[in-house]
């Protein structure tokens, strides 16, 4: 129970953290860091891919009513993490842990597999947000490269808050 | 049991995501306004393509209907045609029969094109006033002629068959000769009897002659092609039909109504 409660608080954290990173650091026009798709990630694999999807959507819109930012750009970017998360988890740790509703964590899964996880997580929500804030303005390279560097820095500080959330860090 | 309870969990994941992404792409729309114009691009770019693609589906399943009127057309502007050529630019309205010929369109119901004798059933009968040893004939020219008559259908020889003869000529008053299939290619035939002093020139257009019964004349059925010398007397000039065998649908049947009287003063003069 105080479990729970811990990981609701750190979620609620987290998503505090996002807001200030949207509101306060201006990393220029190539860097957009989100650590959404990794809270996404990390969601206890417990809770179905619906019940996933409507929290993603709420962090989601939080982000984007509290953070300045355009209503439903963060929502249309984290929703599809949500309902591809199981599918990635499944692929990439086994069926076991979604039926068991074990978590994961780099220990127990590795480093690899658990860096591709946050990647295809990151790529997915990164591609989709950078092409709607872009509105089809602006050119294809640009994208690409602003979809690049945010992969990478995104990757980077997501793997401290996979240590946090996950089995490991507890 | 399982199995539908993982298709109903499938669809409603896919429901539920829908529908929040439907919500997010609204939001935007009223809040950002670039995406805004984007979003609304992207929903005329889909319904123009649902609504072409429709009509399309539509389009192609009227074809048939649209061929067929396009057909009835076709045969009514071809006996306007016929009946001013008749009446020396003095047509008297329109009429299935002009000059010594009556016309009858019909459709072809089934055209054998793979076999050494071929043949074409057309939907049209005894009743329709088909006759036999009619001639069936599309503008591209000969089909084949009127073997056996039911009722409503008729059974014909095609020209791709092998003991099939068509008298033609070269150029609208050129010599004529025997036409018939090659027996090998799909649009191949062979001239035959032309007369060996004639001088021919590759790519003459051939036309029916008119001295058979059955065809009237200048109905276009070919090109001439390379030309052999038969026997030291004769040429047997290798045509390439008009004709596309493989997509005959629409043809005119055309009866000569003067028919019997010729073939009674051929039996006389036999006699």
């Amino acid at each position: 129970m105080k479990t729970n409660r811990n990981n609701a608080l750190i979620y609620i954290l987290l998503v505090v953290a996002q807001i200030l990173i949207c509101n306060f650091i201006n990393l220029g026009q190539y860097l957009m860091l989100s650590i959404l798709p990794v809270m996404v990630l990390c969601l206890p694999l417990t809770i179905p891919a619906a019940g996933l999807m409507l929290i993603s959507a709420v962090c989601g819109l939080a982000v984007d009513w509290l953070a300045e930012g355009i209503l439903g750009l963060n929502m249309l970017a984290i929703v599809p993490v949500a309902f591809i998360r199981n599918m990635v988890v499944n692929l990439l740790f086994g069926k076991d842990h979604t039926e068991r509703g074990d978590g994961f964590s780099i220990r127990k899964n590795g480093f690899v597999r658990v860096s591709v996880a946050i990647l295809i997580c990151q790529a997915v929500f990164l591609t989709i947000y950078v092409i709607a804030d872009g509105a089809g303005t602006r050119p294809f390279l640009f994208n690409l490269i602003e979809v690049g560097v945010s992969l990478v820095c995104g990757y980077i500080i997501s793997l401290p808050i996979v240590n946090m959330l996950t089995s490991d860090g507890k | 049991m399982k199995d539908r309870g993982v298709i109903l969990r499938i669809g409603i994941n896919a429901a539920v995501f829908i529908l929040l992404e439907v919500a997010a792409l609204v939001m935007l729309q009223h809040n950002g306004p670039l995406q805004g114009i984007w979003i609304s691009r992207g929903v005329h770019s889909f319904y123009a393509a649902v609504w072409g693609g429709a009509d399309n589906v539509k389009s192609y399943f009227s074809l048939r209907k649209q061929n067929e009127a396009l057909a009835e057309e076709n045969f009514r502007l071809s006996q306007l045609v016929r009946t001013y050529r008749e009446e020396l630019g003095r047509p008297a309205g329109i009429s299935d029969t002009i000059g010594p010929y009556r016309y009858i369109m019909a459709n072809a119901v089934k055209v054998s094109n793979n076999k050494h004798h071929n043949y074409i059933v057309i939907d049209k009968g005894s009743e329709d006033g088909v006759a036999e040893l009619s001639g069936i004939i599309t503008s591209s020219g000969v089909v084949g002629i009127v073997d056996a008559i039911g009722k409503h259908y008729s059974y014909g020889r095609s020209f791709r068959n092998s003991d099939m003869v068509v008298s033609a000529r070269i150029g609208r008053e050129g010599p004529a000769g025997e036409l018939m299939w090659d027996g090998m290619s799909s649009n191949g035939a062979v001239l035959r009897e032309i007369p060996h002093h004639i001088r021919l020139h590759p790519g003459d257009t051939v036309y029916t002659s008119g001295f058979s019964a059955i065809f009237p004349p200048d109905i276009p059925l070919g090109v001439t092609g390379e030309a052999t010398v038969v026997n030291g007397s004769t040429y047997n000039i290798d045509v390439t039909l008009f004709m596309d065998f493989s997509s005959v649908r629409y043809v005119t049947v055309v009866d000569n109504v003067d028919r019997d009287v010729i073939s009674g003063l051929e039996e006389q003069d036999e006699n």
